[in-house]
């Protein structure tokens, strides 16, 4: 039984990942197109995020990337920034948050600029 | 090479968050213990008293040093893990909500340690104010410090839930370590009778705030078996009724039968109820890492999907590959019908479904071997079949079955080197489990044939099969798509509590005395039973 278990367990852990807080709601929403160049990001989360230590990326289709400045938290879920100068593409943009409860979690907002 | 480390950091990081959660919870009953339970009384021989007191506050000392090292530990794998990921230095760190909790609690285990260690008189007063202290610091880091709404209820709700917790599943092994050490009837009489009353309080207590928190956290009856949430709230709840089953055969006992009748029984059930409260503690600690059902209400599976993917079928022994390639071309061939589809409707790949046919065979005949394990053992209980006693050579089954089927591509039957086999890490663990299991049919088929009484080395098995159950309820799947992971937590879930319960059950069956082991000893072969028919139904599309 014990090796049973190892076997279970090495046969389904094929990606880890920590998820923790959830994207709830985005500007630009994922998979959505926006005008540019310049454009507000809003990303609202499930619970309360520690945006000292939280970082966005912006990532372009030819795998470029920039940090974004986060602006100063005004609601406990929601981070803000400001990117400008976006040449029309694909790009996606990299969140890295902590939730006040200590965990890390990441994920990703693909979006394109017309 | 970072991305690597920074997903061990984090799985290092649950496991250390339950040693936490666990030494925490130790830590509180062994104070309520010494400071209440196990006071001096005319009911308690003095002699005794002083014996069970000396060694549990030894028990307080040990749990608070365990406490330290556990969040120290804690502190320096979640910063890493931080430091990695946010591109921040230690100075960055250091405010954080957990480190600012951690270190609290990580001081205040240490003066807890020193404290006990000092002047009973000045401990009186000064553990409780520390268990307080370290409670609170605790709580800020759980889900429900990090809610936007009801916080102050939630944070109350699970102050209770965790000190209730501590009280009665963190105070049973100073109850266990007290009827050992306390020498005459009386004395473990009076302490199993005051620990029982604090018991019951602490039950309903963690039962009603458990209910509200369930009904805040999860928010729909769908959500329950449509979540990874869900469902490990289910395990915990499965496993409270597992301990409240055997509370209350202790309470009935305490009440109803003399006391030299029920102390050896009360021991062996108290032994059991440890092991299962610290797996309830270690998936709480697997649940504060999961996000709660109610934020996944687009992600929350479907009772229709849960039935399309655990509606009995016949077991897959036998199956074929699908092409993956164009022949021709060499391009990788498009997804084989309109059906194969995942949970969300997103074509499957060839690749996939053939990995996926692959993973489902091999589950489907180790599921064979451990109902076959599940009925020998049953019939070697009616003592009609004492062939059926050879069952553990079955395992030797799984072991062959692990280095032929496990990896293909390796030795003896792939193309790959054995030295290249062994230096892919997955591949190792797999030929490890088969050493393992060819190692434990050996030793509990001596075990079995040797029928020592009180043979220290037949708690080796059911230990280990309760830790197996304990790590399978711990570990996290966490697969990138959230409804795929929810059912692969749906199977693999229910697997580790009943491997939990075979591992008590054979343990009590080898602990109570001979008129005692009658229902025990037809529990675990049933459970071997159910884990092997939950096998052989096991689907991952």
């Amino acid at each position: 039984m014990p090796a049973l278990f190892l076997l279970l367990l090495v046969g389904s852990a094929t990606e880890l990942c920590w998820a923790h807080a959830i994207l709830m709601e985005s500007t630009p929403k994922i998979n959505s197109t926006v005008s540019g160049p310049d454009i507000d990001i809003t990303l609202r989360f499930n619970v309360r995020i520690d945006g000292g230590r939280s970082r966005v990326l912006l990532v372009a289709s030819d795998g470029t990337s920039s940090s974004l400045t986060l602006a100063k938290q005004e609601k406990p879920d929601i981070l803000q920034m400001h990117a400008s100068g976006l040449k029309p593409g694909a790009y996606k943009l990299q969140w890295k948050v902590l939730a006040s409860d200590g965990h890390m979690s990441n994920g990703d907002v693909p979006f394109a600029v017309k | 090479m970072l991305v690597k480390l920074v997903d061990l950091f984090s799985f290092l990081s649950v496991v250390l968050r339950a040693g936490t959660l666990v030494f925490q919870s130790v830590l509180l009953g062994g104070v309520l213990f010494v400071l209440w339970t196990a006071r001096s009384s005319p009911a308690a021989s003095e002699e005794s008293i002083a014996r069970v007191r000396a060694s549990s506050w030894k028990l307080v000392r040990l749990s608070a040093v365990g406490l330290a090292i556990m969040q120290l530990l804690y502190l320096y794998v979640d910063s890493a893990v931080l430091m990695a990921t946010a591109d921040l230095g230690f100075s960055g760190v250091v405010g954080a909500n957990f480190f600012i909790s951690g270190s609290i609690v990580l001081v205040a285990a240490l003066f807890t340690a020193i404290v006990a260690s000092g002047d009973k008189q000045v401990a009186s007063w000064a553990l409780p104010v520390l268990t307080v202290v370290i409670m609170a610091a605790s709580v800020m880091t759980n889900h429900a410090a990090s809610r936007l709404e009801g916080r102050p209820l939630l944070v109350t709700l699970s102050s209770i839930h965790e000190l209730a917790t501590g009280f009665w599943i963190g105070g049973l092994p100073f109850l266990v370590l007290g009827l050992y050490r306390a020498k005459d009837l009386d004395t473990r009489w009076y302490i199993t009778e005051r620990f029982s009353r604090l018991a019951l309080c602490s039950v309903g207590a963690l039962a009603i705030s458990g209910l509200v928190m369930s009904m805040i956290y999860i928010g729909s009856w769908q959500a329950v078996l449509g979540t990874a949430y869900g469902i490990m709230v289910l395990a915990k709840v499965t496993m409270l009724g597992a301990l409240l089953i055997l509370g209350g055969v202790n309470f009935l006992l305490l009440r109803n039968y003399p006391k030299d009748q029920v102390m050896p029984r009360l021991r062996r059930l108290i032994e059991a109820e440890v092991g299962i409260g610290i797996t309830v503690i270690l998936t709480a600690a697997s649940l504060t890492s999961q996000p709660p059902a109610v934020d996944q209400v687009s992600d929350t599976v479907t009772p229709t999907q849960v039935w399309h993917r655990f509606r009995p079928e016949l077991p897959r022994l036998a199956y074929n590959f699908i092409p993956e390639t164009d022949s021709a071309t060499g391009k990788p061939l498009p997804p084989p019908n309109a059906n194969a589809v995942n949970i969300d409707g997103v074509p499957l790949t060839p690749r996939f479904i053939n990995n996926t046919i692959e993973s489902e065979s091999n589950h489907h005949w180790m599921g064979l071997v451990v109902l076959a394990m599940g009925l020998f053992a049953l019939l070697a209980r009616t003592g009609k079949a004492p062939w059926a006693e050879y069952w553990p050579l079955l395992l030797i089954g799984i072991a062959v079955f692990i280095v032929l089927f496990a990896d293909t591509e390796c030795w003896p039957v792939g193309w790959k080197s054995v030295g290249a086999c062994f230096a892919d890490p997955e591949v190792l663990q797999h030929r490890i489990a088969a050493l393992v299991s060819v190692g434990f049919a050996v030793f509990e088929l001596g075990v079995r044939r040797q029928k020592k009484e009180h043979d220290p080395w037949a708690m080796v098995f059911p230990l280990m099969c309760a830790l197996g159950g304990a790590v399978l309820l711990t570990h996290q799947h966490a697969i990138s798509n959230v409804k795929e992971n929810s059912l692969v937590e749906l199977s693999h879930v229910p697997m580790g509590v009943i491997a939990v319960f075979a591992g008590w059950a054979r343990w009590l069956e080898l602990r109570l005395p001979k008129e005692n082991q009658a229902i025990p000893s037809w529990i675990w072969p049933m459970c071997f039973v159910l884990i092997g028919a939950g096998l052989l139904n096991y689907r991952e599309m």
